[in-house]
């Protein structure tokens, strides 16, 4: 827990001086559910990123619905915190959907 | 002899205890079914469950913050640790691991799994890389449920495996680079041995970019002997955690010991039988870290 005593934990801030906050944003009207992209099929972000930031999954509140409808998958940065901003997954992406900022 | 080995070990490992490997002994069978039947129909969406209220996106920071982080991982621990009656499948409440060497993972294969014996695509690879390998071992009444489910099961190849192939497969794994991992779902029911990889592994992300106690560091610790290492750099490719590394001045690999977690897989690497495990409890400065 490190010597905070409100419990902040820096300890995993490694070599970072001053940790910037990075906004990871997935455009869905290019992919995934409303655009016309089956997540499962490209995969491109996810095979690119070297510290595994995305995640595929189904959406949540989709659970009673059919799990192989393309429709109920998408790609989220669920990690966004241990991001390089390598940007491989801007380079990458076919559609141009994703954005790193921070 | 971790806390786990304490509560369900018998004086034991917890992973050597025969017991936990029967559902029927642990819980009311229909129970513990509802429970993985829940929790695999859906296994695509438990990462980004909430969490006590917080989403799980962005997890990092969250625990970062003052009072919040301290509040939230205490919460996230809970909910990994619960062995309360009535736990939340799609939480995954009570499901955590931890890496154990390859003669270990095969003890268990041999003598203690439960029959029917499963070949299954790891799912926190196919969610985090998109690539569907047929990499985790499943037993008992777990691989009953896995099978009926068809986007988790190999099409060409034969899902049930006998004990001697089981073991030909973990071997393989191993030596490929995985760590072998064995798992509690829910605990103290231990019904997988998966050959995970960081920093795909749902538990291992946990654990190396948070420091939450989803996985735990194998009984062992790597020893180097320094005499007989050749600097060769084989073992340093191997170690998942960037515990090995090559120093040019002394011509010889050094461990930091804080990131080493036991799996034992740089061992394979060596040619010169440099690297041995030894137990953790035997390791001066290092017992007792899980």
């Amino acid at each position: 827990m490190g010597w905070n005593i409100l419990g902040g934990d820096m300890s995993k801030a490694k070599g970072r001086s001053k940790m910037k906050k990075t906004k990871i944003k997935i455009d869905y009207t290019k992919c995934g559910d409303k655009g016309g992209i089956d997540p499962r099929e490209c995969t491109i972000c996810l095979k690119v990123c070297d510290p595994c930031v995305f995640l595929m999954h189904s959406v949540i509140g989709a659970e009673e619905e059919d799990p192989n409808d393309p429709q109920v998958w998408r790609i989220t940065a669920v990690w966004p915190s241990v991001c390089m901003r390598c940007m491989a997954c801007v380079e990458a992406c076919p559609e141009q959907a994703i954005t790193v900022k921070w | 002899m971790c806390q786990w080995c304490m509560k369900h070990g018998a004086g034991k490992k917890w992973y050597l205890n025969s017991k936990n490997y029967f559902a029927d002994q642990i819980a009311p069978e229909n129970e513990m079914r509802e429970y993985l039947e829940e929790q695999w129909k859906n296994m695509e969406n438990l990462f980004i469950r909430k969490i006590k209220g917080f989403s799980s996106v962005g997890l990092g920071y969250k625990m970062k913050m003052p009072i919040i982080g301290r509040v939230l991982r205490a919460a996230a621990e809970g909910m990994i640790h619960s062995e309360k009656q009535h736990r939340n499948p799609v939480r995954a409440d009570g499901h955590f691991g931890q890496a154990i060497p390859l003669e270990e993972a095969k003890l268990i294969m041999s003598e203690l799994a439960a029959e029917p014996i499963i070949e299954n695509y790891c799912l926190c690879r196919y969610m985090q890389r998109g690539t569907k390998e047929c990499c985790c071992i499943n037993f008992g009444v777990l691989s009953e449920i896995i099978e009926k489910i068809p986007r988790y099961i190999p099409k060409d190849r034969v899902v049930r495996i006998d004990r001697e192939t089981a073991m030909e497969r973990l071997e393989e794994h191993n030596k490929k680079g995985y760590i072998a991992s064995v798992w509690f779902q829910p605990v103290p029911y231990i019904n997988a041995i998966c050959s995970c990889e960081s920093p795909e592994c749902g538990g291992l992300r946990l654990r190396t970019s948070f420091d939450l106690n989803a996985f735990y560091k194998a009984e062992y610790i790597i020893q180097l002997d320094q005499d007989k290492c050749q600097g060769c750099k084989q073992c340093v490719s191997m170690c998942q955690f960037g515990a090995l590394r090559y120093i040019p001045s002394q011509k010889r690999v050094i461990v930091d010991y804080d990131k080493c977690f036991g799996c034992g897989v740089c061992r394979h690497a060596c040619n010169n039988d440099a690297l041995k495990l030894i137990p953790r409890e035997e390791f001066p400065g290092w017992d007792g870290t899980y």
